[in-house]
């Protein structure tokens, strides 16, 4: 047979495309299940340590069942809507008018008390960041934070990821004392702001620190009108 | 084995190593070296890829039409690369977010072609895996020892466990945080080339 | 608008693909002897990386992705066919280069003698795949985002290979260790360049 005609070559291209397309299909249909729940794990495991839980990769969901309570969509007005607030995209819903946005909501219950989970996209200096804040039941005191990153730059930036950044954010108010909204700021180490709570960002990391704060107030701000809703 | 699988699979880790000496595959090696673990994990995909690749094209090396062969050797190592990033996924989801997408550019990474235009296309299967498991090796070798230093003096762990004493700490050590940055590894790729052929004089260049 | 200056000029420089990520080092390290054929090489990437990026991210978005294919009807909505963007972004970057190769043979003789030898070469640089990837991971938010970022990428990338092969054409008079010659000499130069492009990363536009 000739290895060079046409025909041998169109023959020996499609019976490979075809066999390596069903390879790849079986094994990523097999797998599917398995990688779900780990990227649900994950997103339990950074939902739980913005509550102050520390969790394993074992025991997330367990405690992630007992923990939150109640979850639910709020739309632009703050008013609740239905869905899944646990599987809603944010990203997808940041690309929607406004008008059309769900925001999740994640209801935990510490020792009786709830605490009020929002969900934050952001981007810094190389990519996408994302994180979780979990207010008191004040709605105004921040109970608990953790941040994520696609590829900040090791040692600066995604120093974000440690929990000695995230548990700065304990207690600090995103409204100040006449109840105006004012969100976190992020300042260079050493610096003071004027009229609002601030953490500490990290130094050599100031562009995720800046990427950091804007997620704070745009997302936190999307939040409001449910909020201050009584 | 007989001596000469034996050099096949030995040779890469010194003499022929892929990364120091034959110039191939050095672009993924670094990215993610600043850690030990996405190091190690790295190197055992490319392993990986590269004996089953190896292997798959040398078996088919008799029936390839010649116009498509480059073609052919990209579908078969995209697909195993692909198998192996979903493996990861599944099974090692924490190190596969950090390696994000360079387990896709282990399709891109020379050693992976280089080593079948070289060596799978005119072998039996058997010395083309252990050329594949060697050069693997290789590559892994040089990314795992840059990963060791480079979280040792930059982090002050292994295996993101502290492993620089406090007291060290105390009397004035500091962590290096130069060694995480990304340029780093070049350097300390330099320093084992360096080291290499000083010991080896063979491999110095001319000019 | 300004989210096509911020990209471009951010792709340049901030995240430069040889200093920042480091792709494309291998043909980086062995054709950048000269200024000539590193300009060459340089400029076929920075096309190559030009095409078949916003191909790419057409196919990702229209095809690849969970739930891109819904525009066939709604049965199609939970279809995700991601597993196989490795092979068809490889295949993509392959048939381009390969297209490019005939179209250059034959129309532009003179160009194809002084790039041929590097336009296979092309197809398993990193720098190209990597260019698809990033922009897999990165999400932009249309096409025309996407080919800004592949023109800046591929321009980032001839500068560097540009820069270094000026470099090591003086390098030919200077008294280095002898293990250090060529290759490791190439490292410690490329690492340098790349700490010299890291203090872009503050930029903001």
């Amino acid at each position: 047979m000739n290895k060079d005609s046409n025909i041998y070559t169109l023959i020996y291209a499609s019976v490979m495309v075809i066999l390596v397309a069903l390879i790849l299909a079986y094994t990523s249909e097999t797998l599917r299940p398995q990688q779900a729940k780990n990227e649900a794990i994950d997103k339990m495991r950074q939902i739980l340590t913005s509550i102050n839980v520390e969790s394993t990769n074992a025991n997330a969901e367990e405690l992630y069942d007992k923990l939150i309570v109640d979850t639910y969509l709020i739309n632009s007005q703050g008013n609740k809507v239905d869905g899944n607030a646990f599987a809603v995209e944010l990203t997808e819903e940041l690309r929607k008018p406004i008008e059309e946005r769900n925001y999740p909501v994640l209801v935990a219950d510490i020792e009786g008390s709830l605490k009020y989970v929002l969900s934050l996209r952001g981007a810094g200096l190389w990519g996408p960041l994302w994180g979780f804040i979990s207010l008191d039941d004040d709605k105004k005191t921040i109970y608990g934070a953790s941040f994520g990153h696609a590829g900040e730059t090791p040692g600066l930036g995604a120093e974000i990821e440690k929990p000695f950044f995230a548990q700065a954010f304990i207690g600090k108010r995103i409204f100040n004392q006449e109840g105006t909204f004012t969100s976190v700021a992020i300042v260079k180490p050493g610096r003071t702001v004027q009229g609002k709570d601030y953490v500490d960002g990290i130094s050599g990391g100031t562009i995720t620190g800046q990427g950091v704060d804007a997620m704070l107030f745009s997302g936190l701000e999307a939040y409001k009108p449910f909020l201050t809703k009584e | 084995m007989s001596p000469k699988n034996k050099l096949i699979l030995f040779n890469p880790l010194s003499k022929e190593n892929p990364v120091t000496v034959q110039m191939l595959g050095i672009c993924s090696a670094l990215a993610v070296t600043s850690k030990l673990e996405p190091a190690i994990v790295m190197g055992i995909s490319v392993i990986a890829v590269v004996a089953l690749s190896n292997v798959v094209i040398s078996l088919l090396r008799n029936t390839i039409p010649g116009r498509i062969r480059i073609i052919v050797q990209l579908v078969v190592v995209a697909a195993l690369v692909t198998v192996v990033n979903e493996v990861l996924k599944a099974f090692a989801y924490d190190v596969s977010k950090q390696l994000s997408v360079f387990i896709g550019l282990i399709i891109t990474n020379c050693i992976v072609m280089g080593r079948l235009e070289a060596f799978a296309l005119g072998n039996k299967p058997l010395p083309a895996f252990l050329d594949g498991v060697g050069n693997g090796l290789g590559y892994a070798l040089i990314l795992i020892v840059v990963g060791f230093f480079r979280e040792l003096l930059g982090s002050g762990t292994l295996f993101g466990f502290q492993v620089i004493p406090d007291k060290l700490y105390e009397i004035g050590y500091e962590n290096n945080g130069l060694m995480i940055l990304p340029p780093m590894a070049l350097i300390v790729v330099a320093c084992i080339i360096w080291i290499q052929r000083s010991k080896d004089k063979e491999l110095q260049e001319k000019n | 608008m300004q989210e096509y200056l911020s990209t471009f000029i951010g792709s340049i420089f901030v995240e430069n693909m040889i200093f920042a990520y480091f792709l494309g080092m291998c043909s980086y390290l062995a054709v950048s002897k000269n200024v000539k054929t590193a300009m060459g090489l340089g400029i076929a990437v920075a096309f190559v990386l030009t095409v078949t990026l916003p191909v790419n991210y057409l196919l990702e978005n229209h095809v690849l992705k969970a739930g891109a294919l819904s525009w066939l009807g709604d049965q199609f909505d939970s279809v995700n066919l991601s597993f196989l963007s490795f092979i068809i972004f490889i295949a993509v970057i392959a048939s381009v280069v390969q297209i490019i190769e005939m179209i250059l043979e034959k129309f532009m003789p003179a160009l194809y003698n002084s790039l041929g030898i590097f336009l296979p070469l092309i197809a398993v640089n990193c720098a190209i795949m990597g260019g698809s990837l990033f922009m897999q991971q990165k999400d932009f938010a249309n096409v025309g985002i996407a080919t800004t970022y592949a023109l800046g990428s591929g321009i980032g990338w001839l500068l560097a290979i540009i820069g270094i092969a000026a470099i090591r054409e003086k390098l030919q008079y200077s008294d280095i260790p002898k293990p250090l010659k060529g290759l490791g000499m190439a490292f410690i130069l490329t690492a340098l360049m790349g700490f010299g492009f890291m203090s872009f990363s503050g930029i903001k536009i």
